[in-house]
């Protein structure tokens, strides 16, 4: 079920909503969040639900270990034996065909080929991200950074709660044991404005920004040999943005859901475009994986200590991992070592990137990023290379089509994103007009899912 | 300033929004309780919408509309290739497409099948069995629109007092062929039959009700209508594809069928057999008609897509005919009396097929309703 569709806004959330906010008790609560969690997730597929609940259990009981135990060893195996099973099952079901066909295309390369047949899998949806939730958990525990919950429905609720379900944010437990501690003593009205204002603007920029953008530059990128110039970098520049508003919008959706139900989710975009260099837009950027890449990857490796060279590879290691969990597929593992390289560049070169007016280290930034799109957004190695040529040597062409709506949405896009607040920095308290205006935009995002499929969020295949 | 601050709240996002969304959930149940009818470019979505689940259309209706125009046209949004027609299609108490009286004298023969049968884009008079009819001179029984399950059409000869008759299962290749069914769907199928019209009619008004939002389709036309190609990308172009043929004329074809044409396909004898032994034990007899795609059939005249010289084609309606005839099953393949007319009405711009629609027109209904009266002869008896 995806947050833009019609059984979501006419059903599942009123009904969740009114049961959630009738019911009085902790475990009431934390039961219904639960259960409307897999009710959520099956409508995608029910059977992948007991994957969900395998993952929970395992994780829970190794909690409940980890807060019983004191010996190390114990200790220990609580850590490794479920974090084990479930990249385990992670792997298994993202990376396994990616595997085989990556051994048979470098056993053709080296000359004796090998023909591993790939399986039939179906990569549950979300698999990376409940998969990191209940990880941290398990990690957080064990370094005493939380205490783990002694109650499987608060538990459950926290892994399959259906806003930050299936494309996050990658939510900790301890940003949410306070709400969720909380919860029978929760105001239903107290952050209920602000719940909606959030579910509204990540409406907006879902359905009137990412999917228009997307309705006109995926069909010229299935053809993009037939791109000129000035078309392969229109098609960057609305997948930067179609990016950045079709997640970004689903983390105000999932942010204005939490609030409706008294959690606080924490913030996933702080104005990316707005960032002053590589390093920085990382630190802005889908701000819960890169924090978990950093504190669960980058600084167990050694972080930023130690020579130049062991903070390049811990960079490097991290960006291509980063890169890895995006898609199983070369061009994501090229993006996320491209962006790694980028890094490593930026640590040499910072102090006289930093001596650029500010507004040439912003554009600098996002033209890197955009370039870096020209290969996370390409399906194989030649499409990459056909589309930096294109972007770095002149082709004339004709005109895509929908360039003038698609200049028109540019602009738009760009001046919010490089110039305007994020949600996190608004106030949320709108004059009747702005509220207006609001539900105009929102009826026109009614209108546009009736009359067309709801678009899946980009990264629900992550 | 008190009042200000009510003002506020009442416009507040969390009164506003939640208020608009359940307008917009009881505007649309409100347009569902009116019929489909205004909001469909064709009889057959308008008639069948909220048939009774025993029957393929609702029963006892007539739609009438000026201006139809081709499923395929309307599948990959390009409204400057729909051919305008007027069309009439009426439907009797069983839900079929008959004209009134038509259970008057039992037929000359039930024909089954799918949408060739019903007549998609033809009205009424322009019907394959109207036409076979015209030529006959006493009905031939439109059956069109369900799976030739053996048990409903023997309990539909017995209401057409048609004893020791001939069903004739016209078959198009574009379509896929149907399965014999389970006992468990023979059992549901009979107790279907058994709702009286008036529960059948309630459950199919509430079932339409249920799957359809006049809403959802005045938005998609909105819509439809700036995903033009000009100014938005039409995303529905990919499931037609667009042939030029020698006389300039485009013509539309479906991308699927278009992509399986040089598959070969297995030809399902066993399921005929099946169904001529299930229909004789009723004492009826079973003949096959089988309709060739309009893309087998312009196929030599295209322009674009050129067929690459020397390409092999699967005779797939040929041997369909080849084997029904050793298993012993008459039938009929319309391939070659619809090639030689289409071949002969080209430079006139007469076609057989619309150019905008899957099914043939009346030209081609005329064509195929000779060619089984001259191919069925033996068995096509008036009563």
């Amino acid at each position: 079920m995806l947050f833009n569709s019609l059984p979501f806004l006419y059903l599942f959330l009123p009904v969740t909503y009114f049961v959630f906010w009738w019911l009085t008790t902790k475990t009431r609560r934390y039961a219904w969040l639960a259960f409307t969690g897999y009710v959520f997730y099956s409508f995608w597929n029910y059977k992948f639900c007991a994957l969900m609940l395998f993952s929970t259990l395992v994780s829970f009981l190794a909690g409940l270990g980890l807060l019983r135990w004191q010996d190390p060893r114990r200790r220990r195996l609580c850590l490794v034996v479920p974090v084990t099973l479930d990249l385990a099952l992670l792997g298994f079901f993202k990376y396994t065909n990616f595997a085989l066909t990556s051994v048979n295309g470098l056993s053709t390369w080296l000359g004796a080929p090998t023909h591993f047949a790939a399986f039939d899998i179906v990569l549950p949806v979300g698999i990376s991200f409940y998969t990191f939730h209940t990880v941290t958990y398990i990690v957080d525990s064990y370094q005493r950074r939380i205490t783990p919950t002694t109650s499987f429905f608060e538990f459950a609720s926290y892994v399959s709660l259906f806003p930050q379900l299936v494309a996050g944010p990658i939510v900790r437990f301890r940003q949410i044991s306070d709400d969720l501690g909380n919860i029978d003593r929760a105001e239903e009205t107290r952050d209920l404005d602000k719940g909606w204002s959030f579910f509204v603007m990540g409406m907006i920029k879902k359905v009137l920004l990412a999917d228009t953008i997307g309705g006109i530059i995926t069909p010229a990128l299935a053809n993009y040999t037939e791109l000129s110039t000035l078309g392969a970098w229109l098609c960057m520049l609305g997948f930067a943005y179609q990016v950045y508003y079709d997640f970004g919008g689903y983390s105000d959706m999932a942010v204005g859901l939490g609030y409706m139900f008294g959690l606080r989710l924490p913030q996933n975009f702080n104005s990316p475009f707005q960032a002053l260099n590589i390093a920085d837009f990382w630190r802005r950027w889908h701000m819960s994986m890169s924090s978990f890449f950093r504190d669960y990857v980058y600084i167990p490796l050694g972080g930023s200590r130690g020579s130049r060279w062991a903070v390049s590879r811990n960079l490097m290691v991290t960006m291509l991992l980063a890169g890895l969990w995006h898609g199983a597929n070369w061009p994501c593992v090229l993006w996320g070592g491209f962006i790694g390289l980028l890094l490593v560049v930026h640590g040499f070169i910072a102090p006289w990137w930093e001596r650029m007016p500010s507004w040439s280290q912003r554009a600098g930034t996002f033209f890197l990023f955009v370039v870096s799109l020209a290969i996370f957004r390409s399906d194989n190695l030649t499409m990459i290379g056909g589309m930096v040529q294109l972007m770095f040597s002149w082709h004339p062409g004709p005109n895509m089509v929908g360039i003038e709506v698609l200049t028109a949405l540019l602009l738009v896009s760009g001046a919010l994103a490089h110039f305007g607040p994020n949600t996190f920095e608004m106030e949320h308290r709108w004059t009747p007009s702005y509220v207006t205006g609001f539900a105009v935009a929102f009826g026109v995002c009614l209108f546009v899912l009736y009359g067309s499929a709801a678009a899946p969020f980009l990264y629900f295949q992550f | 300033m008190e009042a200000s601050i009510r003002v506020k709240s009442r416009w507040a996002m969390g009164r506003v929004v939640p208020r608009l969304v359940l307008l917009a959930c009881l505007g649309d149940v409100g347009m569902r309780l009116e019929r489909v009818d205004p909001w469909t470019f064709r009889a057959w979505e308008a008639l069948s919408a909220y048939r009774s689940p025993a029957a393929p259309f609702e029963a006892n209706r007539r739609f009438e509309k000026t201006d139809s125009y081709g499923d395929l046209a309307a599948l990959g949004n390009m409204p400057e290739l729909r051919q305008y027609r007027s069309e009439v299609f009426t439907t009797d108490a069983l839900g079929f497409r008959n004209p009134p009286g038509a259970w008057s004298r039992p037929p000359a023969a039930i024909v089954v099948g799918d949408s060739f049968v019903v007549g998609s884009g033809v009205s009424d008079d322009e019907t394959v069995t109207s036409r076979l009819g015209a030529l006959l001179g006493c009905p031939v029984y439109n059956a069109g629109g369900i799976d030739p399950d053996p048990d409903r059409l023997l309990a539909l000869a017995r209401k057409l007092n048609l004893d020791r008759g001939l069903v004739i299962h016209q078959f198009a290749e574009d379509f896929e062929m149907p399965a014999a069914p389970s006992e468990a769907r023979r059992r549901y199928q009979k107790a279907l039959a058994a709702l009286g019209p008036e529960v059948g009619s309630l459950v199919g008004r509430v079932r339409g009700m249920l799957t359809i939002s006049p809403l959802q389709i005045a938005s998609e036309h909105a819509l439809k209508s700036w995903e033009n190609g000009r100014i938005l990308p039409n995303r529905y172009v990919g499931r037609v594809v667009r042939g030029r043929l020698a006389s300039g004329d485009s013509m539309l074809f479906l991308s699927y069928f278009f992509g399986k044409f040089h598959q070969k396909r297995e030809v399902p004898t066993a399921y005929w057999t099946w169904l001529q032994k299930e229909l004789r034990a009723g004492g009826l007899e079973l003949a096959v008609v089988i309709v060739p795609s309009g893309y087998r059939v312009y196929r030599p005249f295209l322009v674009e897509p050129k067929p690459k010289p020397g390409e092999a084609v699967d005779d797939y309606p040929g041997r369909v005919e080849d084997d029904l005839r050793r298993a012993g099953i008459p039938a009929l393949n319309l391939t070659a009396p619809l090639s030689a007319a289409a071949a002969k009405g080209l430079q006139e711009k007469q076609y057989l097929y619309w150019r905008d629609d899957i099914h043939w027109n009346v030209q081609g209904t005329e064509v195929a309703a000779q060619a089984i009266r001259d191919g069925l002869r033996d068995q096509l008896r008036c009563r």
